[in-house]
């Protein structure tokens, strides 16, 4: 949409007109802090409170910026092809910035008291050799959402615990005809890494080994051809699953009314609340080994080493880590905490229990490694080929092994 | 203007880290790979049907409809505004409907074709290999229409009424006409269109970006948008290397305008 555009408009920048921002953005005293934009109505405004108390506070200036999701990674990317980085930075992903030497340390701009508020997980999931680089500033949960009505309709009481439950619940749903879909599943490129993820580790699998990468074992081989099978075999997904993104796809079909069942977020729950047409229930996802896995997705806050800025950009982070400022903005966005201080507070909110009952047993994906950037990606443009008649997993399996094995062994 | 040029030849020349940060000069080895790649057959061949269909189907089209304007009828005025609306329109936004008239299940185009009983099933014209470059060429048609249509129309315009009282005065029959005397004379605006077309159609990012966006793989992606995810969106991730092929790119272009004005230039002194 007008994402796209500005997608677009952001490449043109970084590839053609270097020129014109570099020049201009040198900006004296202030500090430039560069924001992802999770919501129109929430996050622009927090953070722009948040940067005009600051400088009441401290006199710094604040150049803040907030930048959509689809071109944050290349708007990041042409300010450091420019000699131009921003002094503090929100992203989903950490390492490679800590791998070139860009990033402070938690010790050197967090103050103690921040940085033992951090829930244990997430604190470890912003490591990169053995050091905190990777701030979490929230986090979100997958669940398993499921259509009551439909559900109901097909003569299931609740909804399935196991793999075996599930393919039966998502036969009988596909079973009550007029386009009725069982599961709908996207692995599509938007997000296939996080369905992947999860199907995944529900069957005991896992991206890494210790430091190898294992995405090509036998066990994630299982995995594959069982998605492959709901598609083709048992034809219990929508109409090309591995073409479906999540978004537009997966959730525009469960908020019709046309899916028994699909992994969700909180903001899918909020989106089905607000429109109020489809009865849905909240469960732990199916499992293949008896202990149900979810993923949780943590994001960041970095700090960039610049000459002169370490006082400055400390005492910013630490104001948006005051437990009132943080768990504001993440209780307005919707998201889950990464504080003690705010679990506590919000653990109170009876429709974020699923999510939070979820986060115990939830599991990351390996954002600590630098070649994760990449693995991500290759997932995100290929797992989707697998799925396809006649996709054969095992060989797209083996060659995102392959690439990320390259990936951890290059530069 | 050469600034940027000289920038973007520069960047191929280098390599950069996942996080955009520069790690030296590696000469012309991104040239050297970006000819490897496995993908860049596919996208080239997609490339070159993108823009022949596209600019082919539009040119005639567009030469049916300035006829068209070209009479006088009643209403005439609103038929030619109507005809800029997919212009004014951005492109992201065609696009995006567009998305969803082809969609599989919600979109307008398999309800309609269903119900008149020309499908008998609906097809998902994004997610099918043998529909998606097709989707994309209608909608690439659609943007390109109104701007080619007005080229021509502007030509017609100029022909004077007298060469057509000459033509009817030696008899000469309606296709006779068209043949002999408004196609040479526009030629100057077929000219215009044609090379203009062809940039923007060559440089079109936003619809295959936006029709293509749920498929993976490198499939139905054309130079720019294969591209834009070589830097950002694949496991490669590497801008020294999309920055060669855009380097290509712009030389691409150039080639194939240069050509297509050869060629041009070369039956009119043959004729």
């Amino acid at each position: 949409m007008r994402t796209t555009r500005r997608a677009f408009t952001g490449l043109i920048v970084s590839l053609v007109a270097l020129a014109t921002l570099g020049a201009c953005e040198r900006g004296g005293g202030g500090i430039k802090v560069v924001i992802a934009d999770y919501s129109k109505d929430h996050t622009r405004p927090f953070w722009q409170g948040l940067a005009e108390t600051y400088t009441k506070q401290t006199g710094v200036k604040v150049d803040l910026q907030v930048i959509d999701w689809n071109s944050i990674d290349q708007q990041v990317s042409t300010m450091l092809q420019n000699n131009q980085p921003p002094d503090v930075l929100n992203l989903n992903s950490f390492s490679s910035y800590a791998k070139d030497g860009l990033l402070y340390t938690a010790d050197e701009v967090l103050s103690p008291k921040t940085k033992d508020d951090f829930l244990e997980p997430f604190a470890r999931g912003g490591e990169y050799r053995g050091k905190l680089y990777g701030f979490p500033i929230l986090s979100s949960a997958r669940a398993f959402f499921y259509n009551r009505a439909l559900l109901g309709k097909a003569g299931l009481a609740g909804p399935p615990g196991t793999w075996d439950d599930f393919l039966r619940a998502a036969q009988k749903v596909q079973g009550l005809g007029q386009g009725t879909i069982g599961y709908a599943l996207p692995l599509g490129p938007e997000e296939a890494q996080a369905e992947w993820s999860i199907w995944m580790w529900n069957n005991g699998g896992e991206w890494k080994s210790g430091d190898t990468w294992t995405i090509s074992s036998d066990k994630n081989a299982q995995t594959l051809q069982f998605l492959a099978d709901l598609a083709n075999k048992h034809k219990v997904t929508q109409v090309n699953p591995g073409k479906t993104n999540r978004t537009d796809g997966a959730f525009q079909l469960f908020k019709d009314n046309k899916v028994g069942m699909v992994m969700g977020f909180s903001p899918l729950a909020a989106q089905l609340d607000a429109e109020g047409k489809v009865d849905y229930g909240v469960a732990p996802m199916p499992t293949n080994t008896g202990t149900s896995v979810t993923l949780a997705v943590e994001d960041y806050l970095m700090a960039f080493k610049k000459k002169g800025n370490q006082e400055s950009v400390k005492k910013f982070l630490d104001l948006y880590y005051q437990p009132e400022n943080i768990t504001r903005w993440i209780a307005a966005e919707g998201f889950l905490p990464v504080t003690k201080s705010g679990l506590q507070q919000m653990s109170t909110n009876a429709k974020l229990r699923p999510y939070l009952e979820a986060l115990p047993s939830a599991k990351l994906a390996p954002t600590t490694d630098p070649a994760w950037d990449k693995v991500k990606l290759d997932v995100q443009q290929n797992i989707g080929l697998a799925v396809q008649p006649g996709g054969n997993p095992r060989q797209v399996l083996d060659q995102l092994q392959k690439n990320a094995l390259a990936a951890a062994g290059g530069r | 203007m050469l600034y940027p040029a000289v920038l973007l030849i520069q960047a191929s020349l280098s390599q950069y880290s996942v996080t955009g940060l520069y790690q030296g000069g590696v000469g012309a080895r991104n040239y050297e790979r970006l000819v490897v790649q496995e993908a860049l057959p596919t996208v080239v061949g997609n490339t070159v049907v993108w823009v022949a269909v596209v600019v082919g189907v539009t040119l005639v089209i567009s030469l049916a409809l300035a006829q068209f304007l070209n009479l006088e009828f009643p209403g005439r005025r609103v038929v030619r505004w109507a005809l800029i609306v997919p212009w004014a329109a951005s492109l992201v936004m065609t696009s995006k409907l567009f998305v969803w008239i082809y969609d599989y299940y919600f979109g307008v185009l398999n309800h309609a074709l269903t119900r008149l009983g020309v499908l008998s099933a609906p097809v998902d014209w994004l997610g099918d290999d043998q529909t998606v470059m097709g989707a994309m060429i209608a909608v690439g048609v659609f943007v390109s229409l109104p701007f080619t249509t007005y080229v021509l129309l502007a030509g017609l315009q100029t022909i004077p009424g007298e060469v057509y009282e000459a033509a009817r005065v030696d008899g000469a029959s309606a296709w006779r006409t068209y043949r002999s005397v408004t196609l040479p004379l526009l030629r100057p605006a077929l000219l215009v269109a044609t090379v203009l077309n062809i940039i923007y159609v060559f440089n079109s990012f936003p619809i295959v970006w936006t029709l293509n966006d749920r498929n993976p793989g490198f499939g139905h992606d054309t130079t720019i948008t294969y591209m834009y995810k070589i830097a950002f969106k694949s496991s490669l991730r590497d801008v020294g290397l999309a920055a060669a092929l855009g380097v290509v790119n712009v030389v691409a272009i150039l080639l194939a305008v240069l050509v297509y004005l050869r060629a041009v230039r070369w039956r009119e002194q043959e004729a």
